[in-house]
């Protein structure tokens, strides 16, 4: 008993030194886990602290651009405005398929928003890792809140901003529209695109795995939105509407394929109407195939408008005192300038000898024309130099054509050559004074137009009912006289038009044809296959001054439209204008 | 050969609650930002308190557990019981599965994992109660067997051990997919297999096949492969996925954190970033929110609850005692460095809970009650445990004791 107690104890204390020492195997295991973890820790929160703060701020900083609202913008119909771009908030949804179920979302979308899905649900849920998905877009709030009350898990909305277009097609060359990046392209929308998007606010701040923001961190920066402005155009809805309907009617009857339209109120320069036709439809503006229906021609494309010129040129001689509509010259058919014969369009035997310049211009006669610029320089015989010299200040300084003409809307400047520049510069002379060798856009032959037969003072031109965003110049260039014998001989024009029974009795409607040839290849076509026909006019009430001026150009590609076609939609326009605006006619 | 009673290790005591208390302070910062994430994401109505008043109770329950088990039950009564309760806490895991199985509402499952019993709004977790059952048991076996020499014997010795700890395991890691309480049994066994006074060359060749046990069943696993396959990405800072986003978000958690920490309320991982926030990533958040200082002071509080708990072991009177209180140790030691060193990346994640401090109700209430016995047999050691290894001297001394006394009787 006593010999097994003592071995009992031996091997009791023979184990627990070997015991002592694994009890110390286990505190080196303590202290050794415990030195690598705060090495590790020291290795990731000491050495690698900044990169992983920057990998957090990456990571937590929500970087979100507050929308600014976009201005709508409004045309005028009676005195008041009306909208004719409106902004339509839609909504986007936006799942995490993570965690939103696929038969959940897909019962819902299939419920309530088909049309509006853009996103195929079993490619989503095939890809690993997704936690975020665009699946329906442009979702108006009606359904967007069916599908809120769905309480499907996980599933958000984004809200986005979309034109609409109360009027369709309407005036869709000037007002342009709206890139999917929310820019405004061509027209209104493209010209005064600053004014309308306003500036977008910005918000920088810590967020939560929800995307919702936090007041952790004291870098959160909000800087709210400014919304756009509204404008109000000058062009009247409803003209407008008449005008395109007249106009589309024209070229679907005509060889022309496209026509444009410009109304200006002579005494303020202000834009009544500016068609463009055909229209297209801005709300699905990416389904436009050719890019060149999306142009203003009115302010977008200089051109020649021909004979009209040749108002401004008898403008000029008149205002100078070198001519009259009584004066007279020697008409044979063609002047030869720089070995060059140009001809009239018009070579009937009975105009062959001594002809008025009434009769030059209603008969549209290139010689009469030139025949002012040859009284221009003070030399009835030939075209001098001191005549270009006075007709380029006439074109380009007092009717300011081939110049920006300070208009609101991106505008073409155009060109008149230069008087003493270049070689053939009589013969490039005479062919300005009919209207061609230069390049001007309708807005500046309008304006233009409405200084000829206003009274003589050229007004900047604007399409803004009231906002003032240019300067307003204001410029007496011609002599009350001179005006005065103008509309004379304008209206004087249109005689048969009136015993025609076109022009109704009571008004006095003036105006002047253009047919300009085609340059093709750095030469006119002397096929005449391609014609440009423009004609520009006024009404005004028998004896008074004028209150509307129209100017009309149609062409189509490889067409010959003349000013033919153009006069009979002027004619159409300028009567549609004396119902629409309930124009009395005058006393006399 | 009893020791007086003397008074309980302070630091262990002392250590447990702050530890507990610094569980509560992060809750009660965290809890509400859980809260609003559980709210956005799924929909589901918890008020911002939720969390801090469940932890609150958990701390409440565990402080009355590590008490009870502190001064009320003494061990000598747990240890008389110890199959018993082992065969309790088996059948209640077993249960559990069967429940499970038969989809039953008693058996609570996350993420296809059934790991609760659910009553109402208690929930249990029968594993904790599993590794505290399986503490008992084997220190009544390793010390009986001890007692019998029976220690290293393959039919006396190891065939039962290995039957008991493989239903545990079996239990634990494949019915209940916790792969966490399994590295901590297996932790456990070790711990307490290495003081039995097991062969080292026998303790050694199980290590062995435990380890290749164990990679077979990860490499047969996929989605414990994929585990590994994450550890691997991170380790060699491979392009971020879906699998080390947690990792990467607790390394990001912690390196955000730097020398001093964000503050306590400015954890921005936290709302959300970071998954298992409050529970097995709470140590992330602590690292963002106190900084490297933080972690530091919390690894020493840990490090002197164990190397205390060591002290404490190697102290005992007796050898069921030195083996109860080593299976505690190497429960947390199991729980602190498997969860730390997969919050930093050093190994994958297994889904472990850092020792009272995470959310969680009865891990929290077991490991205390744990510790609570580590206390009580704390106030049983002898001071001098040199004296034992002197053999000479010892038997000298007690030799000559024993005469004298045996010749004045």
């Amino acid at each position: 008993m006593s010999r097994n107690n003592v071995k009992q104890v031996y091997a009791s204390q023979s184990g627990s030194k070997s015991t002592a020492r694994r009890f110390h195997v286990l505190k080196n295991l303590v202290l050794i886990a415990m030195l690598v973890i705060a090495g590790r820790l020291f290795f990731i929160q000491i050495i690698e602290h900044d990169a992983w703060v920057a990998k957090a701020s990456e990571q937590h900083t929500l970087l979100e651009t507050i929308a600014a609202k976009r201005g709508e913008i409004y045309m005028m119909d009676h005195g008041e405005p009306v909208a004719v771009v409106l902004n339509q908030t839609t909504y986007q949804i936006v799942i995490d398929p993570a965690i939103t179920q696929k038969d959940d979302i897909a019962k819902v979308l299939d419920d309530y928003a088909k049309d509006y899905q853009i996103a195929d649900l079993d490619d989503i849920y095939s890809r690993e890792g997704l936690r975020y998905a665009i699946v329906a877009k442009n979702v108006p709030r009606d359904i967007v809140e069916k599908i809120v009350a769905a309480e499907v898990p996980a599933v958000w909305l984004q809200k986005t901003n979309q034109r609409v277009y109360p009027e369709g097609d309407l005036a869709s060359g000037l007002l342009g529209f709206v890139n999917a990046e929310g820019k405004g392209q061509y027209g209104v929308e493209g010209s005064l695109n600053e004014l309308l998007a306003g500036k977008d606010g910005l918000l920088k701040t810590t967020a939560d795995v929800n995307k919702v923001a936090l007041s952790i961190g004291n870098e959160n920066i909000k800087i709210p939105a400014i919304n756009g402005e509204n404008i109000v155009l000058s062009i009247d809805r409803g003209l407008e509407r008449g005008i395109e309907d007249l106009a589309l009617e024209a070229i679907n009857n005509t060889p022309a394929s496209n026509a444009s339209v410009l109304v200006l109120d002579p005494n303020t320069s202000k834009v009544l109407a500016m068609a463009n036709l055909p229209n297209y439809n801005p709300a699905n503006y990416s389904s436009v195939e050719d890019a060149s229906v999306f142009n203003n021609y009115t302010v977008d494309i200089p051109y020649e408008p021909a004979s009209i010129c040749k108002t401004f040129a008898f403008s000029a001689a008149i205002n100078e005192g070198k001519m009259t509509p009584e004066t007279t010259y020697y008409n044979q058919h063609y002047e030869e300038i720089d070995g060059w014969k140009i001809w009239n369009a018009e070579r009937r035997s009975s105009l062959y000898g001594t002809l008025t310049m009434r009769d030059a211009l209603y008969w549209s006669l290139n010689t009469g024309s030139i025949h002012a610029l040859k009284l221009l320089g003070d030399n009835p015989d030939q075209i001098t130099k001191q005549g270009r010299e006075r007709l380029f200040d006439y074109y380009h300084n007092k009717f300011r054509l081939g110049n920006e003409t300070g208009f609101e809307l991106f505008e073409a400047e155009g060109y008149i050559p230069d008087p003493n520049e270049g070689w053939g510069r009589d013969s490039t002379y005479a062919n300005i004074t009919f209207g061609q060798n230069l390049g001007i856009t309708m807005l500046q032959t309008a304006t233009a137009f409405s200084a000829v037969i206003n009274g003589g003072t050229w007004r900047t031109p604007s399409i803004l009912a009231e906002k003032k965003l240019t300067e307003s110049v204001e410029d007496k260039i011609l002599s009350d006289e001179t005006s005065a014998m103008m509309r004379e001989m304008l209206i004087h024009n249109r005689n048969y038009k009136v015993r025609q029974g076109v022009d109704r009795p009571g008004y006095d409607i003036g105006g002047k044809s253009g047919t300009a040839q085609v340059v093709r290849n750095g030469a006119y076509d002397d096929s005449f296959n391609e014609l440009v026909g423009s004609y520009i006019g006024f009404i005004a009430p028998n004896g008074e001054m004028p209150e509307y001026v129209i100017m009309v150009k149609m062409w189509g590609e490889g067409e010959s439209v003349g000013s033919g076609e153009a006069m009979d939609l002027f004619d159409s326009i300028s009567n549609y204008m004396i119902d629409y605006f309930k124009i009395r006619p005058g006393n006399e | 050969m009893t020791n007086r009673k003397h008074k309980s290790d302070l630091i262990i005591l002392f250590s447990t609650i702050i530890l507990m208390a610094i569980g509560l302070i992060i809750i009660y910062a965290i809890g509400p930002m859980r809260a609003n994430v559980l709210n956005n994401t799924y929909g589901t109505d918890y008020d911002s308190n939720y969390f801090f008043i469940g932890q609150l109770r958990s701390v409440i329950l565990s402080l009355i557990a590590f008490f009870v088990a502190f001064k009320v039950i003494p061990y000598k009564y747990l240890q008389k019981y110890a199959k018993p309760i082992m065969i309790v806490a088996l059948l209640l895991s077993g249960l559990l599965w069967i429940l499970s199985m038969s989809d039953s509402g008693l058996a609570k499952c996350e993420l296809g994992e059934c790991r609760w019993f659910s009553l109402g709004s208690l929930s249990f977790q029968p594993a904790e109660f599993l590794k505290l059952a399986l503490i008992i048991y084997l220190a009544d076996f390793l010390s009986r067997k001890k007692a019998e020499g029976n220690i290293g014997k393959w039919k006396e010795f190891w065939l039962p051990l290995l039957i008991v700890c493989g239903l545990s395991l079996f239990l634990v890691v494949i019915a209940q997919g916790d792969l966490g309480t399994g590295v901590t049994l297996i932790s456990i066994v070790f711990g307490m297999l290495l003081i039995s006074g097991v062969p080292t060359y026998q303790y050694l060749i199980m290590l062995l096949l435990t380890v290749v046990f164990a990679v077979g069943a990860v490499a047969t696993s996929s989605h414990r492969m994929a585990r590994v396959d994450a550890w691997i990405a991170t380790l060699t800072g491979s392009e971020s996925s879906d699998s080390t986003y947690h990792v990467d978000n607790a390394m990001l958690a912690i390196g955000t954190g730097g020398f001093f920490g964000v503050g306590i309320g400015n954890s921005v991982q936290a709302t959300g970033y970071l998954p298992e926030s409050i529970n097995d990533s709470v140590f992330a958040i602590m690292g963002e929110t106190f900084g490297f200082i933080g972690l530091l002071l919390i690894l020493l509080i840990f490090t002197a609850v164990l190397l205390r708990m060591l002290k404490v072991a190697e102290h005992a009177d007796s050898d069921d005692n030195k083996l109860v209180v080593t299976g505690v140790f190497a429960w947390v030691l199991a729980g602190v460095v498997v969860n730390i060193m997969a919050m930093t990346g050093l190994v994958p994640v297994t889904g472990i809970t850092l020792p009272l401090i995470s959310y969680g109700g009865t891990s929290m209430l077991f490991i205390a009650f744990a510790i609570g016995l580590v206390l009580q047999l704390s106030c049983y050691t002898s001071r001098e445990v040199i004296r034992n290894e002197d053999i000479s001297s010892r038997r000298r001394l007690r030799g000559t004791h024993h005469a004298s006394r045996r010749r004045s009787s």
